[in-house]
Protein backbone atom coordinates (compact mmCIF):
# COMPACT_ATOMS: atom_id res chain seq x y z
CA UNK A 1 0.00 0.00 0.00
CA UNK A 2 2.52 2.69 0.76
CA UNK A 3 4.51 1.36 -2.12
CA UNK A 4 1.76 2.53 -4.67
CA UNK A 5 1.39 5.24 -3.14
CA UNK A 6 5.36 6.40 -3.46
CA UNK A 7 4.77 5.32 -6.68
CA UNK A 8 1.97 7.68 -7.35
CA UNK A 9 3.69 11.02 -5.68
CA UNK A 10 6.87 9.66 -7.41
CA UNK A 11 5.57 10.79 -11.00
CA UNK A 12 6.47 13.94 -10.38
CA UNK A 13 2.79 15.42 -9.94
CA UNK A 14 1.21 13.70 -12.77
CA UNK A 15 -1.46 12.54 -11.08
CA UNK A 16 -1.93 15.99 -9.81
CA UNK A 17 -5.87 17.28 -10.84
CA UNK A 18 -7.33 21.00 -10.35
CA UNK A 19 -10.74 21.83 -10.67
CA UNK A 20 -11.69 25.67 -10.84
CA UNK A 21 -14.83 26.22 -8.66
CA UNK A 22 -14.99 30.08 -8.82
CA UNK A 23 -12.94 32.99 -10.92
CA UNK A 24 -13.55 36.90 -10.81
CA UNK A 25 -10.52 39.45 -11.26
CA UNK A 26 -9.64 38.98 -7.30
CA UNK A 27 -10.71 35.09 -6.50
CA UNK A 28 -10.33 31.97 -7.31
CA UNK A 29 -11.36 28.84 -5.46
CA UNK A 30 -10.17 25.58 -6.87
CA UNK A 31 -10.05 21.95 -6.09
CA UNK A 32 -6.62 20.41 -6.34
CA UNK A 33 -6.53 16.62 -5.87
CA UNK A 34 -3.58 14.17 -5.55
CA UNK A 35 -0.80 16.44 -3.43
CA UNK A 36 0.67 16.85 0.08
CA UNK A 37 0.46 18.96 2.91
CA UNK A 38 4.17 20.40 2.22
CA UNK A 39 3.48 20.99 -1.68
CA UNK A 40 0.54 23.01 -1.26
CA UNK A 41 1.36 24.82 2.15
CA UNK A 42 4.59 25.91 0.09
CA UNK A 43 2.31 27.04 -2.70
CA UNK A 44 0.33 29.10 -0.50
CA UNK A 45 3.17 30.67 1.82
CA UNK A 46 4.42 31.58 -1.80
CA UNK A 47 1.82 33.50 -3.05
CA UNK A 48 1.40 35.25 0.78
CA UNK A 49 5.30 36.62 0.62
CA UNK A 50 7.27 36.21 -2.64
CA UNK A 51 4.96 37.52 -5.25
CA UNK A 52 6.74 41.02 -6.25
CA UNK A 53 4.14 43.50 -6.40
CA UNK A 54 4.21 47.76 -6.38
CA UNK A 55 3.41 49.74 -3.16
CA UNK A 56 4.65 53.00 -1.92
CA UNK A 57 7.59 53.24 -0.22
CA UNK A 58 8.90 56.86 -0.17
CA UNK A 59 6.88 59.74 0.51
CA UNK A 60 8.05 63.67 0.18
CA UNK A 61 5.89 65.91 1.84
CA UNK A 62 5.94 69.40 0.71
CA UNK A 63 2.70 70.26 2.52
CA UNK A 64 0.20 68.73 5.06
CA UNK A 65 -2.60 70.75 6.53
CA UNK A 66 -4.52 67.65 7.64
CA UNK A 67 -4.91 66.54 11.54
CA UNK A 68 -2.94 63.62 10.00
CA UNK A 69 0.16 63.29 11.28
CA UNK A 70 2.75 63.09 8.22
CA UNK A 71 3.87 59.60 9.42
CA UNK A 72 0.41 58.55 9.51
CA UNK A 73 -0.37 59.92 6.06
CA UNK A 74 2.74 57.86 4.34
CA UNK A 75 1.58 54.93 5.92
CA UNK A 76 -2.19 55.22 4.57
CA UNK A 77 -0.46 55.65 1.15
CA UNK A 78 1.59 52.37 1.51
CA UNK A 79 -1.42 49.94 2.26
CA UNK A 80 -3.01 51.32 -1.08
CA UNK A 81 -3.14 48.97 -3.40
CA UNK A 82 -1.34 49.46 -6.70
CA UNK A 83 -1.83 47.84 -10.18
CA UNK A 84 1.52 45.87 -10.62
CA UNK A 85 0.56 43.35 -14.09
CA UNK A 86 2.80 45.79 -16.13
CA UNK A 87 5.19 46.56 -13.00
CA UNK A 88 6.27 43.33 -12.16
CA UNK A 89 7.53 42.70 -15.50
CA UNK A 90 9.05 46.34 -16.73
CA UNK A 91 10.48 47.58 -13.33
CA UNK A 92 13.06 46.35 -11.38
CA UNK A 93 14.05 45.85 -7.38
CA UNK A 94 15.63 49.12 -5.98
CA UNK A 95 18.04 46.92 -4.20
CA UNK A 96 19.05 45.34 -7.84
CA UNK A 97 18.93 49.06 -9.97
CA UNK A 98 22.44 51.12 -9.76
CA UNK A 99 20.65 54.24 -9.17
CA UNK A 100 21.48 54.19 -5.59
CA UNK A 101 17.76 55.98 -5.04
CA UNK A 102 14.96 55.92 -7.68
CA UNK A 103 14.74 55.91 -11.19
CA UNK A 104 12.21 55.30 -14.13
CA UNK A 105 13.99 51.53 -13.62
CA UNK A 106 12.94 51.13 -10.04
CA UNK A 107 9.87 53.75 -9.37
CA UNK A 108 7.10 54.70 -10.28
CA UNK A 109 6.06 58.23 -8.88
CA UNK A 110 2.42 59.70 -7.78
CA UNK A 111 1.60 63.52 -7.26
CA UNK A 112 -0.96 64.75 -4.91
CA UNK A 113 -2.09 68.15 -4.75
CA UNK A 114 -5.15 68.98 -3.40
CA UNK A 115 -6.96 72.15 -1.54
CA UNK A 116 -9.82 71.53 1.17
CA UNK A 117 -12.72 71.64 2.01
CA UNK A 118 -13.18 67.75 0.88
CA UNK A 119 -12.16 63.96 1.08
CA UNK A 120 -8.67 63.49 -0.82
CA UNK A 121 -9.32 60.02 -2.20
CA UNK A 122 -6.90 57.44 -3.89
CA UNK A 123 -8.09 58.72 -7.64
CA UNK A 124 -6.63 62.08 -6.75
CA UNK A 125 -3.40 60.61 -6.74
CA UNK A 126 -1.88 61.28 -10.04
CA UNK A 127 0.29 58.82 -11.78
CA UNK A 128 3.39 59.46 -13.89
CA UNK A 129 2.94 56.40 -15.47
CA UNK A 130 -1.30 55.09 -16.78
CA UNK A 131 -0.39 51.51 -16.16
CA UNK A 132 0.90 51.92 -12.22
CA UNK A 133 -1.86 53.57 -10.72
CA UNK A 134 -4.21 52.73 -7.46
CA UNK A 135 -6.68 49.84 -8.04
CA UNK A 136 -9.52 51.68 -6.36
CA UNK A 137 -10.58 54.90 -7.18
CA UNK A 138 -12.89 55.10 -4.01
CA UNK A 139 -9.86 54.73 -0.91
CA UNK A 140 -10.36 57.93 1.31
CA UNK A 141 -6.88 59.16 2.45
CA UNK A 142 -7.05 62.39 4.24
CA UNK A 143 -9.63 64.80 5.22
CA UNK A 144 -8.94 68.57 4.39
CA UNK A 145 -10.76 71.57 5.89
CA UNK A 146 -11.31 74.75 4.31
CA UNK A 147 -8.45 76.14 2.71
CA UNK A 148 -5.81 73.25 4.21
CA UNK A 149 -3.80 71.94 1.19
CA UNK A 150 -1.79 69.09 0.99
CA UNK A 151 1.08 68.39 -1.46
CA UNK A 152 3.21 65.62 -1.66
CA UNK A 153 5.50 63.29 -4.21
CA UNK A 154 4.68 59.58 -3.87
CA UNK A 155 7.27 56.89 -4.64
CA UNK A 156 6.23 53.45 -5.31
CA UNK A 157 8.84 50.51 -5.94
CA UNK A 158 8.79 46.48 -6.18
CA UNK A 159 8.97 44.43 -2.89
CA UNK A 160 7.65 41.07 -1.33
CA UNK A 161 5.48 40.18 1.48
CA UNK A 162 8.57 38.68 3.64
CA UNK A 163 9.79 42.70 4.09
CA UNK A 164 5.99 44.07 4.33
CA UNK A 165 2.58 43.51 5.04
CA UNK A 166 1.84 45.89 1.75
CA UNK A 167 3.76 43.94 -1.03
CA UNK A 168 1.22 40.97 0.03
CA UNK A 169 -0.86 40.58 -3.09
CA UNK A 170 -2.98 38.47 -1.40
CA UNK A 171 -5.69 39.19 1.13
CA UNK A 172 -7.16 35.39 1.84
CA UNK A 173 -5.20 33.00 0.71
CA UNK A 174 -5.69 29.26 2.36
CA UNK A 175 -6.48 25.78 1.97
CA UNK A 176 -8.70 22.91 3.93
CA UNK A 177 -9.46 19.62 3.01
CA UNK A 178 -11.73 18.86 1.06
CA UNK A 179 -13.97 17.20 4.04
CA UNK A 180 -14.83 13.30 3.63
CA UNK A 181 -18.52 12.94 5.62
CA UNK A 182 -19.30 9.26 6.18
CA UNK A 183 -22.63 7.97 7.86
CA UNK A 184 -22.14 4.48 9.09
CA UNK A 185 -25.44 1.97 9.73
CA UNK A 186 -25.53 2.53 13.16
CA UNK A 187 -27.82 5.72 12.33
CA UNK A 188 -30.94 5.61 13.83
CA UNK A 189 -32.05 8.41 11.49
CA UNK A 190 -32.95 10.53 14.05
CA UNK A 191 -31.61 13.57 12.14
CA UNK A 192 -30.71 15.67 14.78
CA UNK A 193 -27.44 16.24 12.71
CA UNK A 194 -28.95 17.65 10.04
CA UNK A 195 -30.81 20.04 12.60
CA UNK A 196 -27.53 21.28 14.29
CA UNK A 197 -25.06 21.89 11.49
CA UNK A 198 -24.67 25.24 10.83
CA UNK A 199 -23.66 25.20 7.27
CA UNK A 200 -26.52 23.36 5.76
CA UNK A 201 -24.34 20.06 4.51
CA UNK A 202 -26.54 17.23 5.75
CA UNK A 203 -30.02 16.96 4.93
CA UNK A 204 -32.45 13.67 6.59
CA UNK A 205 -34.46 12.47 3.30
CA UNK A 206 -36.47 9.36 3.27
CA UNK A 207 -35.27 8.16 6.77
CA UNK A 208 -31.47 8.48 5.94
CA UNK A 209 -28.87 11.58 5.91
CA UNK A 210 -27.77 12.96 2.72
CA UNK A 211 -24.78 14.92 1.99
CA UNK A 212 -25.88 17.55 -0.01
CA UNK A 213 -22.88 20.30 0.03
CA UNK A 214 -20.12 18.80 1.20
CA UNK A 215 -17.58 21.30 0.16
CA UNK A 216 -19.25 23.50 2.59
CA UNK A 217 -18.66 21.90 5.82
CA UNK A 218 -16.26 23.46 7.71
CA UNK A 219 -15.39 20.73 9.82
CA UNK A 220 -16.95 21.80 12.81
CA UNK A 221 -17.56 18.73 14.45
CA UNK A 222 -20.96 19.52 15.96
CA UNK A 223 -22.61 16.48 13.92
CA UNK A 224 -20.22 14.55 15.47
CA UNK A 225 -20.80 15.93 19.10
CA UNK A 226 -24.59 15.82 19.18
CA UNK A 227 -24.75 12.58 17.04
CA UNK A 228 -26.29 9.72 19.96
CA UNK A 229 -25.20 6.43 18.40
CA UNK A 230 -21.66 8.04 16.95
CA UNK A 231 -22.30 7.27 13.58
CA UNK A 232 -21.65 10.28 11.36
CA UNK A 233 -17.65 10.85 10.89
CA UNK A 234 -16.07 13.80 9.38
CA UNK A 235 -12.67 13.79 8.22
CA UNK A 236 -10.62 15.22 5.25
CA UNK A 237 -9.98 13.41 1.95
CA UNK A 238 -6.45 12.47 2.23
CA UNK A 239 -4.55 14.70 -0.66
CA UNK A 240 -6.87 16.58 -1.78
CA UNK A 241 -7.71 20.26 -0.89
CA UNK A 242 -10.31 23.35 -1.73
CA UNK A 243 -8.07 26.50 -1.81
CA UNK A 244 -8.93 29.77 -2.46
CA UNK A 245 -6.85 33.17 -3.49
CA UNK A 246 -8.28 36.50 -3.06
CA UNK A 247 -6.08 39.59 -4.14
CA UNK A 248 -5.81 43.03 -3.34
CA UNK A 249 -6.08 43.75 -7.23
CA UNK A 250 -2.98 44.63 -7.89
CA UNK A 251 -2.54 41.13 -9.46
CA UNK A 252 -4.79 38.54 -10.85
CA UNK A 253 -5.11 35.38 -8.42
CA UNK A 254 -4.19 33.54 -11.98
CA UNK A 255 -0.79 35.07 -12.48
CA UNK A 256 0.09 34.72 -8.01
CA UNK A 257 -0.89 31.41 -8.73
CA UNK A 258 1.44 31.06 -12.30
CA UNK A 259 4.63 32.70 -10.62
CA UNK A 260 3.96 31.08 -7.24
CA UNK A 261 5.05 27.61 -8.77
CA UNK A 262 7.96 29.21 -11.09
CA UNK A 263 9.49 30.43 -7.75
CA UNK A 264 9.16 26.90 -5.86
CA UNK A 265 10.53 25.19 -9.21
CA UNK A 266 13.73 28.06 -8.74
CA UNK A 267 13.98 26.97 -5.21
CA UNK A 268 13.92 23.26 -5.73
CA UNK A 269 16.38 23.86 -8.39
CA UNK A 270 18.71 25.34 -5.91
CA UNK A 271 18.74 22.96 -3.65
CA UNK A 272 19.09 19.70 -6.30
CA UNK A 273 22.39 22.34 -7.69
CA UNK A 274 23.55 22.22 -4.04
CA UNK A 275 23.35 18.58 -3.10
CA UNK B 1 -10.48 58.47 9.02
CA UNK B 2 -11.45 54.21 8.15
CA UNK B 3 -8.31 52.32 8.04
CA UNK B 4 -7.35 51.41 4.68
CA UNK B 5 -7.39 47.72 5.10
CA UNK B 6 -9.08 44.93 7.26
CA UNK B 7 -6.22 44.87 10.07
CA UNK B 8 -7.04 40.79 10.43
CA UNK B 9 -6.90 39.86 6.59
CA UNK B 10 -5.78 43.01 4.42
CA UNK B 11 -8.92 43.42 2.53
CA UNK B 12 -9.28 47.08 1.51
CA UNK B 13 -12.25 47.79 3.02
CA UNK B 14 -12.12 51.66 2.87
CA UNK B 15 -12.63 51.13 -0.90
CA UNK B 16 -16.14 50.52 0.22
CA UNK B 17 -16.93 52.61 3.34
CA UNK B 18 -18.40 55.34 1.09
CA UNK B 19 -21.09 53.58 -0.29
CA UNK B 20 -21.88 51.68 2.40
CA UNK B 21 -22.21 55.00 4.42
CA UNK B 22 -24.39 56.20 1.68
CA UNK B 23 -27.01 53.15 2.06
CA UNK B 24 -26.98 52.68 5.34
CA UNK B 25 -28.07 56.18 5.44
CA UNK B 26 -30.82 55.72 2.94
CA UNK B 27 -32.16 53.18 4.82
CA UNK B 28 -30.44 49.53 3.71
CA UNK B 29 -30.26 47.05 5.86
CA UNK B 30 -26.22 46.85 6.73
CA UNK B 31 -26.45 43.21 6.12
CA UNK B 32 -27.68 43.47 2.90
CA UNK B 33 -25.28 46.48 2.06
CA UNK B 34 -22.04 43.82 2.84
CA UNK B 35 -23.14 40.84 1.08
CA UNK B 36 -23.86 42.82 -2.04
CA UNK B 37 -20.25 44.41 -1.72
CA UNK B 38 -18.74 40.91 -1.07
CA UNK B 39 -17.66 42.16 2.37
CA UNK B 40 -18.14 38.33 3.50
CA UNK B 41 -15.81 37.66 6.08
CA UNK B 42 -16.75 39.04 9.92
CA UNK B 43 -12.89 40.75 10.31
CA UNK B 44 -13.64 42.84 7.49
CA UNK B 45 -17.34 43.33 8.12
CA UNK B 46 -16.54 44.61 11.89
CA UNK B 47 -14.23 47.08 10.46
CA UNK B 48 -17.14 48.83 8.36
CA UNK B 49 -19.78 48.35 11.10
CA UNK B 50 -17.85 49.15 13.94
CA UNK B 51 -16.25 52.15 12.77
CA UNK B 52 -16.51 55.83 13.73
CA UNK B 53 -15.39 58.67 11.32
CA UNK B 54 -13.87 60.76 14.32
CA UNK B 55 -12.06 63.58 12.62
S1 LIG C 1 -18.60 19.11 10.66
FE1 LIG C 1 -19.90 20.89 11.08
S2 LIG C 1 -20.21 21.82 9.06
FE2 LIG C 1 -19.46 19.76 8.69
S3 LIG C 1 -21.29 18.51 8.44
FE3 LIG C 1 -20.72 18.37 10.62
S4 LIG C 1 -21.87 20.00 11.61
FE4 LIG C 1 -21.94 20.42 9.40
S1 LIG D 1 -27.30 12.31 14.58
FE1 LIG D 1 -26.28 10.33 14.23
S2 LIG D 1 -27.93 8.82 14.47
FE2 LIG D 1 -28.93 10.81 14.23
S3 LIG D 1 -29.32 10.97 12.02
FE3 LIG D 1 -27.34 11.93 12.39
S4 LIG D 1 -25.85 10.29 12.03
FE4 LIG D 1 -27.85 9.31 12.29
ZN1 LIG E 1 16.79 52.94 -10.01
ZN1 LIG F 1 -10.87 40.98 6.97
Amino acid sequence: MVQVDLEVRGEEGSKMEIDIKKQTDNELIFIVDGVDVPFINAIRRICMMEIPKMAIEDVDIIRNDSTLFDEVLAHRLGLIPITSSTASESIIFASECDCGGHCPKCSASFILKEKGPKVVYSKDLKPEDPDIKPVYDTVPILRLKKNEEVELAAIAQLGIGLEHAKWEPTTACAYKYYPKITVDDNCDSCGMCAEECPRGVLELKKDKIIVVDAENCSMCGTCMRICPTGAIDVGGEEGKFIFRIETDGSLSPQEILTKACEVLSEKTDRIIEFC
Amino acid sequence: MIPIRCISCGKVVSAYYDEYQKRSEDGENPKEILDDLGITRYCCRRMIIAHVEAW
